[in-house]
């Protein structure tokens, strides 16, 4: 199978067009474009690639991208891949940035984003109520969790600070505690 | 204005880093260049989070692009996007290379344990807080501001998208939909 640079951008932007609802959606979309139809890698490569992606900071989708890129043609295969899915929604959010500010002032428009920001509003929280499941499940990430929102709630603090602070106090827990898994 | 750029670089590179647990992980930090900056209002900014749920593409890099693009323009989302990626990409590159000893490694795992949590109280302070601008339009409880329309609204679409599976694309249109009944027609 062709393997040229441009091929892998191509199919990446293909995959990047059609990435709606979070990152996890481009894995069934790998599934079918590059371990289906150009066998570029196997099923297991696509799930051990998946469980990197889960351990390493960043877009979930870019990196994935990076990941399968890299297997396929080392580097430059990285670079074609995660161009790939960035152009696509990079052009149309651009668009959507430049047309959305001719109609911003109409009042139909704005009625539509006060309930749109609303809708936000649901989302973030059940995104949390989704977070939570999988993350606030012991006695320590139940207090961590807990210390975290009461500071954030009364004072203003730059969230790298939190990431940084609850990863360290995780690492020194488990130091303590001697717990090898959570 | 170099200066603006190097600042959405250093910013932005921030959120590539330490933004944990996909997209949305990436909102507290673009409400606290909010607050710090003022490059866009907070409506812009949930308006800018709710595009990005409905236009393809990863959400982090489509909100990277919006913002870029409120603060300084084309080129501001090009510093922006590029930031957001390239540490990242260095990393995932590094660890591809170094995958088999750190599948299991518990340093690693204890840590993600200590970050779950944090991603999630962060982006719950920022439910928190929306609420109260959007829906109370204020920065404290007071219950006579409270904006009833919107507020039967959220518990609407609360309840609807609890039922149903959570689908961002469908919670967007119905929140449009209610928005402009609201205005025009109650």
């Amino acid at each position: 199978m062709n393997k040229s640079l441009i091929e892998i951008f191509k199919i990446f932007f293909i995959i990047g067009i059609q990435l709606l609802g979070g990152g996890y959606v481009i894995v069934p979309l790998l599934k079918k474009y590059i371990v289906d139809e150009r066998k570029w890698i196997t099923d297991e490569e696509l799930v051990d690639l998946y469980a990197i992606s889960q351990c390493i900071p960043g877009i979930i989708a870019a990196n994935i991208a990076t990941i399968t890129g890299y297997k396929i043609k080392k580097l430059q295969g990285a670079i074609a891949a995660i161009m790939g899915i960035v152009v696509p929604s990079f052009i149309i959010i651009l668009l959507f940035a430049m047309l959305l500010s001719n109609f911003a002032n109409l009042e139909i428009v704005q009625a539509a984003f006060k309930g749109i920001r609303t809708a936000v509003i649901v989302l973030v929280i059940l995104t949390v109520k989704d977070l939570w499941k999988k993350s606030v499940n012991s006695i320590f990430t139940y207090i961590l969790f807990s210390i975290i929102l009461l500071i954030l709630l009364f004072c203003k603090t730059s969230p790298t600070l939190v990431i940084i602070g609850a990863g360290f106090s995780a690492i020194f827990y488990s130091k303590i505690k001697g717990v090898k898994n959570a | 204005m170099l200066k603006l750029y190097f600042l959405l670089c250093y910013e932005f590179a921030q959120i590539g880093i330490f933004a944990i647990g996909g997209g949305y992980a990436a909102i507290p930090f673009l409400f606290h260049i909010q607050d710090k900056y003022n490059w866009f209002s907070i409506e812009e900014l949930t308006n800018m989070i709710a595009i990005s749920n409905i236009t393809p593409g990863p959400i982090g890099i489509n909100m990277a692009t919006y913002a870029g693009f409120k603060t300084a323009g084309i080129l501001g989302s090009t510093v922006s996007t590029f930031s957001m990626l390239i540490v990242p990409f260095i990393i995932t590159i590094l660890i591809t290379k170094l995958f088999s000893k750190l599948q299991n490694n518990d340093t690693i795992k204890n840590l993600f344990m200590g970050l779950r949590p944090a991603a999630c109280a962060l982006l719950l302070s920022i439910g928190i807080s929306l609420l109260f601008t959007e829906l109370f339009n204020t920065k404290e409880i007071n219950f006579e501001s409270i904006d009833i329309k919107q507020f039967g609204l959220f518990i609407v679409l609360l309840i609807s998208m609890s039922f149903f599976k959570k689908n961002p694309l469908i919670t967007i249109l119905l929140g449009a939909i209610g928005g402009v009944i609201l205005n025009y027609f109650i």
